[in-house]
């Protein structure tokens, strides 16, 4: 299909694109709104067929070179219908009236079980088209979506291949119950989905969306919609995506061999604190006995090492079209992200088939179905921990470029504190998973009356995943000699059946439709695993483990059943009111208690509908909204409210049950109750505004409240405390210039949240790994640090400095001091790790056949606790570790005098311990995405049997601007083993990439 | 037709029968019914020990570092005066080192929790056995094992979070948890009451435990119990007590004290070990390898081990006054192939292997927690308080002669300068290195803890300020005295938030 013949004709009609027309005569007229015949100023005309064309001026007046013959224009303006008009041979005068498009009104939205007008909407929804999702190249919809919806935060934590973002709605609303939002993918809870086959978006923000969702929507719900045939013609689409990434390291730039070099003379400095006869000086003979000059020979840059720009590819092909019978829709993806970090990488291929069958014009028959498979290769942590702090004085190569290997009995000189390795370590072990999943959806729609809809939709859903991790014998460490291995899997049979009876008629000017019906949704989880160790050298298999066998498994089925129910009711277009009602019941609870309910009313009114704004030309939409709603969560693990006791352990090859959880047996559904206030406006036809303002309260938290530890059990699951979040979410998108050849249109959101703890049992401290401090409290912050406030260095000493904050019995501060004694410092909140406030602001700019785009996406008012400073910024406490180029301005105390930013090495006691020294303000603004490209005429894309091709270059997360020090801001709010929320540790760092897109259609 | 057919489908698929919404647990048991399954006790108690040993959940994470006994040993050894800190670490360890408490110290509160774990176990299985009426001397065993349990639980929790009964016996002792109905919400007991509690049990797990009923010394037994008492009043100062309990064990016959020759193999072998009363078992898939085992703290083979913590220089200085002495053995030099020393950030590599070498493993051994070494130097100790001086160097004797010092005996004399009492406790340092010994028996002897020496405890220390021929001189806290606030640890800032009547030490 591209032959270098037709690469050069097109190369050829790129440049050669001009308007070569023949000598004609000029058209001119008036453009006017048929409603009322008021002039519409901006509307285009266009000869139709080429790219010929003007614009109607203020008073709707034109004038347009048009050519001898007759001729066909077309004139169009957004907001209204566009119009061809042929102009006969002789004429040169003509007025054309265009008719109001009420499309986005009238544009139909997917909600929950079932689609709405987008102007009968009286919710908070937002609305993704593919088109503003397809920017970014992910297999991950979490990172397309970033920055596109108001309320929407979107954190991209990990660059590891194939890592899923972390999405949260309006807030976190719930301390230990999960938190994302609710996946629907055509309709059905849950399913997979791969980005390139996604038609639309649709996210559900408040209670009157998403309480029909229930107890499975306290994190907001986002439906995914896949693609369906649009027309008769079948259509073909092919997109090859390719390029490469790179790691983004932000500004954690460590030291080359000699700035090391110059760096460690500090640690030789005469100085004793508290004694007298100190000279300050550095004791160059020692320094240079101790680190001679040869170890600069080395020069290793450690993350160049072990990250190299990595490939990526995204292939896509998707064939659909209609039939009398028979709507389909195939799409095929393949998906192959190479991996920075040396030895990892991820591939995904997805096949999707989407076919309706009518037996009649109203009776259908859908049957979906979805197959992916993907395998990578995942990483050890350590491997990433080393890249960063080896010294760049030890060289991880011999001569004949062979990994060296270095363990603590190698008696070489390895500067590095751990004697380690990462690249011999990395060539001796294997990291792989696979994964396989295949849903198929079944729907009947099965009219019974002209108003009585009977509706099925059933999804079976089959998934296996595996994972494994390999070292060979001859890998340094814990594994050097016998070798391990360690096999998981996980098997999952899913299925979930909705049967609905949806009714719909119409009463005068009132509309009532809803629904009512019942849904089981079950699902069973087996894992299996095994490991051990004694692998004879090269086999990876768990047939040869000779040692250390251990086995693990459970299996693990919970249900839900539900009742639903919804009515929306509409009167003259202009008055509407929905209301919904749903109950579940959850295995998660104890008999008694496994029933909840989830009601929501919300109510909308359409005024630009109304007499008085109805020929109103600067509104043209006006819609006010209301909302209220109660959704919950019962996502905490099976059997919480049961007293247990653990059988996974042993004692001496004998069963061991350990105390695993104390008894709660009222344990129920936590709430969350949700007030939503809106409004949509539009005006002048190009400029959409959406505000919405809410007021959620978490009510009867699913609590692990804290016991005292001197029960035996750190926490018991409780139903107590509330969770506030206020917020105020603004978005608008505006068509900044439109006429022929230029249109400039700007897409703008930003979401305020306010986040407060209410009726907390007792105040808790959570201390987690780098011991760093969270306080959870009544009238605090969720994920709120807390810990000592870093008051620089002593300038007399050069100690490091923490402030110490006295209070009178009321608690009223009477007085400030600071201190060189850590244990006397004084804890302090120092703010949360949930932004204040973000946002995304997205521009495209056309140009008759090019287009730039430009996205960015922006954090504001979150802390970020970077804990990888404590060591790469030690002051020498650990002297064999690499350390970070600080910022201009930092300086490291000399002497009595000195006004420095970091504490002496010879005076440096508990300088790293846990303070604001580290705690860092995690403002970001992201540059997502530019992108420019080129669509080919239509003319040249026929001549090669295709209708249309669209090139373009793009580059993904290509500048953060922070003053965040650190790998990139970007740090998980997800707690878990080992992670606090806001917490930043070494990670896969982010990535930047560039790719060239072609998209062909045919 | 057809359309009927679909419509029965149809409607039928709207009810829904047999929804059971159950999901039980897999992989656990309820409380209730550890009390009436047949294994339901003895996995219960075997659960208390594994305890000990496992590396639990706190704070939300399964950290390798977080061990009951890793904690056990690194508490109290890591303060005293025979072990020296190479490395300064973010590990909560070095804290241990320095003495730079905090109430959020994750190895203090791991332990307390896990201390506390354990007793409540204990309480389950003492509750559920109380309502057995007749129960078999099976069954007595396991509650007997629980008392016991309960008891040396509480007892270390009181050697670390309050001070010496010789100090202060009025002093805050720890929280005493009994009955698992108890208010959470609850008060310490005095240091007094926390001792009455732990001999009442100790003495009640004596007389349910039999010998007959007896599971080895990798639970806990009836000599187990008696050795408690013995250290239990040792530490009370109840010395006649301390004398009585130790004869009990050592006249119980069940015991040999090991040999020169068999004291090496001693800490490898210590399950089958004639001198071991009491030990916790670790098997082969309790090997944490580098990454949590106690071992890896002390010794490292090039890979088994961080290889962080070494024997202290005046303890290794003590050893070389008698070069035969076999407990040297547990001390390894890491010198090259040239016999060159080698170093770690300036501190000379004295590895410590008494928690090595099980099976071969150099990550894996089953910690001794009582053995007979013990009951001797606690008899000892008792009689020179009593001024009981020929009987105390006897003692010592037996176990110098089973050391390889048979040339090196006190043969009933004190040396000058010296008292017996001073004889004991240098004799019990040596034995007992790395035992979770030397800090108690210094503070509880009103004696001041000299660390004197380079390492890392010394806050501020540069690699390039080290100087081995010379003793540290001019930084502060090199010498603890027994009346500092730090000789113990803070109470958890997790018990004090939830638990309004638990009060803080200074």
């Amino acid at each position: 299909m591209f032959n270098l013949k037709k690469l050069l004709l097109f190369l050829f009609l790129i440049i050669s694109c001009c308007n070569l027309y023949a000598q004609g005569r000029v058209l001119k007229g008036k453009i006017t709104i048929a409603k009322d015949g008021t002039p519409l100023p901006g509307a285009l005309i266009v000869i139709k067929g080429t790219t010929n064309g003007t614009a109607a001026g203020p008073d709707g007046l034109f004038s347009l070179s048009i050519p001898n013959g007759p001729v066909t224009i077309e004139v169009r303006s957004i907001g209204f219908f566009s119009k061809d008009v042929i102009i006969n041979v002789d004429q040169n005068k003509i007025n054309v009236a265009l008719d109001e498009d009420n499309k986005q009104l009238s544009e139909v939205v997917v909600t929950g079980y079932s689609t709405q007008k987008k102007g009968n909407l009286t919710s908070a929804i937002t609305v993704v088209s593919a088109e503003k999702l397809k920017d970014v190249t992910s297999d991950d919809i979490g990172e397309m979506l970033q920055g596109k919806v108001a309320g929407l935060q979107v954190v991209n934590s990990s660059g590891a291949p194939g890592s899923q973002s972390e999405i949260r709605l309006r807030g976190v609303s719930s301390v230990n119950a999960a938190q994302a939002p609710l996946i629907v993918v055509d309709g059905i809870i849950g399913g997979d989905y791969d980005p390139n086959d996604v038609e639309s978006v649709t996210v559900l923000k408040d209670a009157g969306a998403t309480a029909i969702y229930g107890s499975q929507a306290n994190g907001g719900v986002i439906i995914i919609t896949t693609k369906k045939a649009k027309g008769d013609k079948t259509q073909y689409e092919f997109k090859a995506v390719t390029g490469f990434r790179t790691p983004d390291f932000g500004s954690m730039t460590m030291m080359n061999s000699s700035e090391l070099y110059q760096n460690q003379k500090q640690l030789f400095r005469d100085y004793i604190p508290g004694t007298t006869g100190n000279s300050y000086v550095i004791d160059l003979v020692q320094f240079q006995s101790e680190r001679p000059a040869s170890i600069l020979n080395n020069n290793t840059n450690w993350l160049t090492t072990l990250f190299k720009p990595a490939p990526v590819e995204n292939y896509y092909f998707s064939a659909m079209g209609k039939t009398t019978k028979n709507d389909y829709y195939f799409g095929a993806t393949f998906y192959d992200e190479g991996g920075t970090f040396m030895n990892t990488d991820y591939k995904r291929i997805n096949l999707r088939s989407n076919n309706t069958y009518h037996f009649t014009d109203k009776i259908t028959l859908t049957n979906n179905i979805n197959i992916s498979g993907s395998e990578g290769k995942s990483y050890d942590y350590n491997d990433i921990y080393y890249a960063y702090l080896n010294l760049p004085w030890d060289n991880p190569y011999d001569a004949n470029h062979n990994p060296i290997y270095v363990d603590g009995n190698s008696k070489f000189q390895w500067w590095s504190r751990d004697k380690t390795n990462p690249v011999n370590t990395i060539d001796n072990s294997d990291h792989p998973f696979k994964t396989f999943d295949i849903n198929y959806d079944l729907a009947l729609n099965l009219p019974i009356t002209s108003w009585l809809t009977f509706n099925t939709t059933n999804r079976g859903s089959a998934s296996y995943g595996y994972s494994s991790t390999f070292y060979s014998p001859e890998v340094q460490g814990t594994y050097h000699g016998s070798g391990y291995l360690n096999d998981q899997s996980t098997y999952n049979y899913g299925g979930i059946s909705t049967n609905l009876m949806k009714f719909d008629f119409k009463l005068g000017k009132s509309a009532i439709n809803g629904l009512a019906g019942v849904e089981f949704e079950g699902s069973q989880t087996n894992t299996v695993g095994a490991s051990g160790q004694g692998l004879p050298l090269g086999l990876e298999s768990l047939d040869v483990v000779s040692t250390k066998q251990a086995i693990n498994g459970a299996p693990d089925s919970p249900s839900i059943l539900s009742y639903l129910s919804q009515v929306n009711y509409s009167y003259d277009e202009r008055y509407f009111l929905s209301g919904s009602y749903r109950v579940d019941g959850s295995s998660a609870f104890a008999p008694g208690n496994k029933y909840g309910s989830f009601p929501s009313v919300s109510a909308g009114w359409l005024a630009s509908n109304e007499d008085f704004l109805k020929d109103n030309h600067t509104i043209d939409n006006l819609k006010l909204r209301l909302s209220y709603g109660i959704t919950g969560t019962q996502d905490i693990g099976a059997a919480r409210y049961l007293g247990l006791y653990s059988l996974t352990s042993q004692y001496n090859s004998a069963t061991s049950a350990t105390p695993l959880q104390l008894e709660s047996p009222n344990l129920t559904w936590e709430s969350k109750h949700q007030l939503d206030a809106g409004f949509d406006i539009g005006l002048f036809h190009r400029i959409n505004i959406t505000v919405d303002a809410y007021h959620n309260v978490t009510k009867n938290l699913l609590l692990q409240v804290a016991q005292p530890l001197s029960v035996g059990f750190e926490s018991k699951w409780e139903n107590s405390g509330e969770v506030l979040n206020n917020g105020l979410e603004f978005a608008i998108s505006s068509q900044n210039i439109k006429n022929k050849d230029f249109q400039w249109t700007t897409d703008f959101n930003i979401s305020f949240n306010n986040n407060k703890l209410q009726d907390f049992p007792s105040t808790v401290v959570s201390t987690g790994e780098d011991a760093v401090s969270q306080i959870y409290r009544t009238g605090g912050n969720l994920y709120e640090f807390y810990m000592p406030t870093w008051a620089g260095v002593n300038a007399q000493t050069g100690a490091p400095q923490w402030l110490v904050v006295n209070k009178d019995a009321n608690g009223k501060v009477t007085s400030t001091s600071v201190t060189s004694n850590y244990a006397s410092a004084t804890l302090q909140e120092q703010g949360s790790a949930l932004p204040k406030f973000q946002g995304g602001f997205n521009n495209e700019f056309k140009y008759k056949k090019f287009f730039l785009r430009i996205n960015t996406y922006f954090e504001y008012g979150n802390k970020v606790y970077n804990a990888n400073l404590a060591q790469v910024e030690n002051d020498g406490s650990e002297p064999l570790l690499n350390q970070i180029v600080l910022p201009k301005g930092s300086s490291v105390w000399t002497h009595p005098g000195d006004i420095a930013t970091e504490p002496s090495p010879e005076n440096n006691a508990n300088s790293t311990s846990v303070s604001t020294r580290y705690l860092k303000n995690g403002s970001y603004l992201s540059l997502r995405n530019i992108a420019f490209g080129y669509s080919l005429p239509k003319t040249f894309a026929q001549k090669l049997k295709l209708s249309d091709i669209n090139l373009s270059l793009s580059a993904d997360n290509v500048y953060t601007f922070t003053r965040y020090l650190g790998q990139d801001p970007a740090t998980t709010i997800t707690p878990g083993n080992f992670v606090t929320p806001g917490v930043a540790d070494f990670k896969y760092p982010d990535n930047r990439q560039f790719l060239l897109n072609i998209n062909v259609k045919f | 037709m057809k359309n009927k057919i679909l419509l029965i489908a149809a409607f039928s698929m709207l009810i829904y029968s047999g929804c059971k919404l159950e999901d039980n647990p897999t992989n656990a048991v309820t409380t209730a019914s550890l009390a009436t399954t047949a294994d339901g006790l003895t996995n219960a108690v075997n659960g208390a020990y594994a305890l000990f040993k496992d590396h639990e959940v706190f704070e939300g994470t399964t950290d390798a570092n977080n061990m009951y006994l890793r904690q056990y040993f690194q508490m109290s050894d890591f303060a005293s005066d025979d072990v020296v800190c190479s490395q300064v670490t973010t590990d909560p360890l070095w804290l241990s080192f320095t003495l730079a408490h905090v109430p959020t110290q994750e190895n203090a509160s791991y332990f307390w929790y896990i201390s506390y774990k354990i007793i409540s176990d204990a309480n389950t299985v003492i509750e559920a056995g109380s309502k057995i009426s007749n129960p078999t001397p099976a069954q007595q065993q396991l509650i007997g094992e629980c008392y016991f349990l309960r008891a040396f639980c509480t007892f270390n929790l009181a050697r670390f979070f309050a001070e010496p009964y010789t100090i202060n016996p009025n002093a805050p002792g720890v929280i005493l948890r009994t009955s698992t109905t108890d208010p959470a919400v609850k008060a310490r007991a005095s240091v007094k009451d926390t001792y009455t509690q732990v001999i009442a049990d100790a003495v009640k797990a004596s007389q349910l435990m039999t010998d007959g009923a007896s599971r080895g010394v990798t639970f806990a037994t009836k000599e187990a119990a008696e050795a408690l008492l013995s250290r239990v009043s040792l530490y009370e100062g109840d010395y006649q007590s301390a004398i009585t309990y130790s004869n009990a064990v050592i006249n119980s016959g069940r015991f040999t004290e090991a040999t020169a020759a068999d004291y090496k193999t001693l800490f490898a072998n210590a399950q089958a070990d004639k001198e071991t009363i009491f030990c916790i078992a670790f098997d082969a898939l309790d090997d944490y390898g580098k990454e949590g085992s106690i071992a890896s703290q002390y010794y490292t083979n090039g890979n088994s081990g961080w290889g962080e913590e070494f024997a202290s220089q005046p303890l290794r200085d003590l050893y070389a006054q008698n070069p035969s002495d076999v407990r040297t053995s547990y001390i390894d030099d890491d010198v090259d192939s040239t016999g060159t020393q080698q170093y770690k950030n300036g501190i000379p590599i004295y590895y410590i292997t008494k928690f090595s070498f099980q099976g071969g493993s150099p990550s894996l051994s089953s910690p001794i927690m009582f053995r007979l070494s013990e009951m001797y130097l606690n008899r000892a100790e008792a009689e020179a308080n009593l001024n009981q001086t020929t009987a105390a160097l006897t003692d010592v004797d037996f176990i110098r002669s089973n050391r390889g010092l048979s040339g090196a005996l006190y043969n009933g004399t004190v040396p000058a300068g010296q008292t017996a009492l001073d004889v004991v406790l240098q004799e019990r340092r040596l034995e007992l290195a790395f035992e979770a010994d030397r800090t108690f028996t210094v503070y509880r002897n009103k004696q001041n803890m000299d660390r004197t020496y380079w390492g890392y405890h010394i806050l501020g220390l540069q690699a390039a300020d080290i100087n081995l021929s010379v003793a540290p001189a001019n930084y502060p806290n090199l010498i603890v005295p027994y009346t500092s606030t730090k000789i113990i640890y803070y109470i958890p800032e997790a018990e004090i938030l939830s638990n309004s009547a638990a009060t803080q030490n200074p």
